[in-house]
């Protein structure tokens, strides 16, 4: 049985939603930001899955647009990193709630 | 010496303006003052060379005129226009006339304003009139013309409020510039309407020439008749205001706090002629119109007659002769109405040599008398002061048109005009006659009440009447020749028409147009005759009633305006502007209840909602930077959800 698309954007749609979950549920600041990585490769299937759809010599495009986002996320993971461990030192703290200044 | 070029003319009232400005700003900080003297040659010699140089492009003009184009102004898409002069027999005669007069009285003003503490202020004022006049009547275009009209019409304010210390002067002034403002949103809707018709070159006075001949020739009359007849009336309404005619006119008698030597420049000889000016030079469009010729008529002749009668009762010596101005400007419009333009044009010029006589004459009387303008305080001063009173009797009967004076002319032929080109002319050949007869009236009281009988002042005042000094007594001597011999340049009954002849290429044309060949000759002797006999029946009456009567004396604070009515009191026109007043003022009131209060209202409604919302919605701004991240998440869906379920509507 061949790979049907809707199953890869299925699954797409389920990294994402526990991507989102991870980033929007847990407190330590690391798993927050797997969270969003997650979400983020989620995407990348999803544009895979549709490439799929399309006729070889269109699909190209949305074959070689993951391997940029790629590139992208790894240099948006070095950027967080690094402003995460800034904060760490400010605050001492990893728990993404004590990074508030609000007043409201 | 024809090569001169025109831009020169304008040019040094403007260099005048700019040095004597210059002058009074530098010296507005020392006690004395800059030398008279210095200052008083400086200002006569810019608007005499000025004059100089109108007189050599006059004698060298070619019959058609000189045109001449400075540079361009305003270039704007459906917007072009050249600062552009246009030197014809009708800017000639003005020029001449502006720039000579104008000059005679800076002379005058030497001696007159002598000593006062704004001298160099003053003779800057009257150069930038003087520049503002020459482009008025310079231009060939009708937005260069507005330029110079607002120019005047800014040296008039702030020549009548000359002496601001008082608050009179500057209550006139106001009233002088706000009654011309509105006058002069006429001149610019009569802009707008003819720059619908044919584009805003037709504001050339050229093109706007041409246009009319197109229609003529191609039979548009009817066509353009409407948007004409409006663009008339607009155009007149800016000369009302200008010229005060009915029922702009209230200005004028006010006008008179200013310095007299003003009076006689601006609101007698030059700044209140330039409607009869502007009528002139749209002749070819207003004989296309003639509805609005008749509306002219018939206000020329009831301001003509109504300033006449309130002439009668005043007692101030410059309110008299500022009424016999606005009902002299009158005539002016009854010929421009009845399509004698020359005539009107004629008796403009006429009428600025005797005015400006008489009006500096009364200067003379009120510096001699220092200060008094009362003529109940005045009389018997034909032996003090021979000179002025000679001026002034001369000038006096040049305006009843006495047979041989100025006046004479210029209005004998007014009057046959009136007779022969216009409709029902029996009728305003009468009123006119009728006016001329009033006038010999009240300017008979004036002459008898100053210059006869006993003299009423003070004891003391008398001791201290002197002849006023040679610098003013030239320029009135000067005027009153021109009073007694202006009119040779057009003596109908004697054959001299060079005045005619010398207009007739720009006023000709529409003569012709609107009168046609249907002139039916009348002896002009007759109407010489029935003139004479209005201005004698007049100085009878004048002298019956005046001359014999005792003039009561009167105690020094009573007011000078006519007995039992308030100082500032110009007959019943101020209480018809008052109604206008009210009803703007209740327009303006309703429009402040809605617009600042009603708005205002809604304004603080949606603002306040706005508030309380905010205030609401903050609560939701919580610490824990996850639940605003899931807030905001959950926003995006409900916008996605919203955009997927209209269908992307909005």
């Amino acid at each position: 049985m061949e790979l049907q698309p809707i199953y890869i954007q299925i699954l797409a749609l389920v990294i994402f939603t526990i991507g989102l979950i991870v980033a929007l549920s847990r407190r330590n600041i690391f798993f927050v930001l797997m969270g969003i990585e997650l979400a983020l490769n989620a995407v990348n299937l999803s544009f895979v899955g549709f490439a799929k759809t399309l006729p070889a010599d269109m699909s190209v495009a949305g074959q070689i647009f993951p391997l940029f986002l790629i590139a992208v996320a790894a240099a948006e993971a070095c950027v967080g990193l690094a402003l995460v461990i800034l904060i760490f030192r400010n605050r001492e703290s990893v728990d993404s709630d004590n990074y508030s200044n609000m007043k409201g | 010496m024809t090569n001169l070029p025109l831009w020169i003319i304008p040019l040094f009232p403007l260099l005048g303006t700019i040095l004597l400005g210059a002058i009074a700003v530098i010296s507005s900080g020392s006690k004395k003052g800059p030398s008279e003297g210095f200052v008083g040659a400086l200002s006569v010699l810019f608007p005499v060379i000025s004059f100089v140089c109108v007189v050599l492009l006059a004698f060298g003009m070619p019959e058609e005129g000189i045109r001449e184009t400075l540079c361009n102004w305003i270039d704007i898409p459906m917007l072009k226009v050249d600062i552009g002069f246009l030197f014809d027999g009708l800017s000639r005669v003005m020029l001449l006339f502006v720039t000579g007069i104008g000059s005679l009285i800076a002379l005058y003003s030497i001696g007159y304003m002598h000593g006062d503490r704004g001298f160099t202020r003053f003779f800057a004022y009257i150069n930038l009139f003087l520049f503002s006049m020459i482009v008025l009547v310079l231009s060939d275009s009708l937005l260069l013309t507005f330029l110079g009209w607002e120019g005047v019409g800014l040296c008039s304010y702030l020549l009548i409020g000359f002496w601001n210390h008082d608050l009179n002067n500057c209550k006139a002034a106001n009233k002088a510039f706000i009654v011309n403002r509105v006058g002069d949103i006429g001149f610019l809707l009569g802009m707008l309407c003819l720059a619908t018709l044919g584009g805003s070159a037709i504001l050339n006075y050229e093109a706007l020439n041409k246009f009319v001949e197109m229609l003529i020739a191609g039979g548009h009359v009817e066509l353009a008749a409407p948007i004409l007849m409006i663009a008339g009336l607009l155009f007149f309404v800016g000369c009302t205001g200008k010229s005060a005619q009915i029922p702009l006119l209230t200005w004028l008698p006010d006008a008179m706090a200013g310095p007299t030597p003003v009076s006689a420049l601006i609101h007698a000889a030059t700044m209140v002629t330039s409607g009869v000016y502007l009528l002139a030079r749209l002749s070819r469009m207003f004989v296309l119109v003639p509805e609005v010729l008749l509306v002219i008529l018939i206000v020329g002749m009831l301001t003509a007659f109504w300033a006449a009668v309130a002439g009668l009762f005043q007692n101030d010596i410059k309110k008299v002769l500022a009424y016999s101005t606005i009902s002299q400007l009158g005539y002016m419009f009854m010929a421009a109405g009845a399509s004698a333009f020359d005539a009107s044009i004629f008796h403009v010029f006429t009428h600025a040599f005797f005015k400006a006589a008489l009006f500096l004459g009364a200067g003379a009387v009120i510096h001699s008398l220092a200060g008094e303008q009362d003529m109940r305080r005045m009389g018997g001063l034909i032996k003090k002061t021979p000179v002025t009173a000679c001026v002034m009797i001369f000038a006096f009967l040049a305006i009843i048109g006495f047979p041989g004076f100025a006046g004479f002319w210029s209005k004998d032929l007014i009057l046959e005009r009136l007779y022969t080109n216009a409709p029902f002319g029996e009728f305003f050949y009468f009123a006119g006659l009728l006016t001329a007869v009033i006038t010999a009236v009240y300017m008979g009281r004036l002459i008898i009440m100053t210059f006869f009988g006993e003299y009423r002042g003070s004891k003391e005042s008398e001791e201290h009447i002197h002849e006023a000094p040679a610098s003013m007594l030239v320029p009135m001597v000067i005027l009153a020749f021109g009073a007694v011999f202006a009119g040779y340049l057009w003596a109908d009954s004697m054959g001299i028409k060079f005045f005619a002849n010398t207009l007739a290429p720009v006023v000709g044309e529409a003569q012709s147009y609107s009168l046609g060949a249907a002139i039916h000759h009348v002896n002009a002797l007759t109407f010489a005759c029935f003139g004479t006999a209005a201005a004698l029946l007049g100085m009878i009456i004048a002298y019956v009633v005046y001359g014999r009567a005792r003039i009561p004396q009167i105690s020094a604070k009573e007011s000078s305006a006519p007995v039992g009515s308030k100082a500032d009191w110009t007959f019943f026109f101020d209480y018809i502007h008052e109604i206008f007043i009210t009803i703007t003022k209740a327009a303006a009131f309703i429009a402040d209840m809605v617009v600042d209060k009603i708005l205002q209202a809604i304004q603080w409604t949606v603002g306040s909602i706005a508030e309380i919302v905010g205030d609401g919605v903050s609560t939701f701004q919580v610490r824990k930077v996850r639940v605003q991240l899931t807030l905001s998440l959950l926003g995006v869906a409900a916008l996605v959800a919203v955009v997927l379920l209209t269908g992307g509507l909005f």
